[in-house]
């Protein structure tokens, strides 16, 4: 499945410029640790987090996330937009906590 | 929705979640760090000679070995800190402008810091190891082209270790506070 498509069923917002068509979802990966962001998600996995801090960009594009979701409206600063940008990685955003995301990412057809 | 199959040699083994501990000796102002694999990092202060090592914080973190598959031969990787990225470098650094080049040629540059021993000395990660994290994180790569590059520490990050900058896990209060 495609960001876009999800972006679009989701009604997420984009954080900073980012091609979300080009990208393709093989599966989700919940995480707040960076640490275990590198140990156990994979290429290609949508990141869904509440950490925005500069330290996941550099985790996600390590493993190679596809795309990484904020909870909760967190906001990321705009030198942690930059990174993201650069690192081709794009971030989307939610008001919806990290259990209601799950939920309808499953509803949405995400397994 | 499944996984594209990717052919990885190497593979993630051994994954041991902890802390790294940050200490310090007020006498001589030495910081040092170490990895703990217990469930409570130890905060007790402690004599060293002639120094007294005290408690100054802690991040989570992991230990990790990898898996050679196809010989099946276990590399350690225990004096391994954490991977720091390019772009979390300061701007004037060398690091920072070479990543920057690095990264118009689809190569993202990390450094691979390691802990101090006992004794204060200072090991980089041996070139083979190097061969061996690259391959590991390259091999699982999707994305057409993107190359990852992790450098031996010539940049002695180690010394400058600070929470901010060294990709190891915060405490979600502390990242509150930064912002």
């Amino acid at each position: 499945m495609k960001l876009s498509e999800i972006a679009r069923k989701l009604e997420l917002k984009a954080v900073g410029q980012s091609d979300l068509e080009s990208k393709d979802i093989t599966g989700v990966y919940v995480s707040d640790m960076v640490s275990d962001i590198i140990a156990n998600a994979k290429a290609g996995n949508l990141l869904v987090t509440i950490q925005i801090h500069n330290n996941v960009i550099a985790a996600a594009n390590l493993v190679d996330i596809s795309g990484i979701l904020v909870t909760q409206g967190k906001q990321p600063t705009e030198d942690v937009v930059k990174m993201a940008e650069k690192a081709a990685i794009p971030i989307l955003s939610t008001e919806l906590n990290g259990w209601q995301v799950m939920t309808k990412l499953y509803e949405a057809g995400v397994r | 929705m499944t996984s594209a199959a990717t052919e990885c040699r190497y593979s993630m083994v051994h994954v041991r979640p902890g802390h790294v501990v940050v200490e310090h000796d007020l006498l001589s102002r030495s910081v040092r760090s170490y990895f703990s694999d217990e469930a409570v990092a130890p905060v007790e202060e402690y004599r060293e000679g002639k120094r007294i090592w005290q408690y100054a914080g802690t991040a989570q973190s992991f230990q990790f070995d990898v898996k050679d598959d196809a010989t099946g031969d276990v590399v350690p990787f225990r004096e391994l800190l954490g991977l720091m990225y390019y772009g979390c470098a300061k701007p004037e650094s060398d690091l920072h402008r070479l990543g920057h080049i690095a990264h118009d040629n689809n190569i993202s540059i990390y450094v691979a810091v390691t802990y101090e021993s006992k004794d204060g000395e200072h090991t980089l990660l041996s070139e083979d190891k190097l061969r061996v994290l690259n391959r590991l994180f390259n091999d699982r790569l999707r994305t057409p082209g993107k190359k990852i590059l992790i450098l031996p520490d010539l940049f002695d990050l180690y010394k400058t270790m600070s929470y901010g900058e060294i990709m190891i896990d915060f405490g979600l209060t502390s990242m509150e506070e930064e912002r």
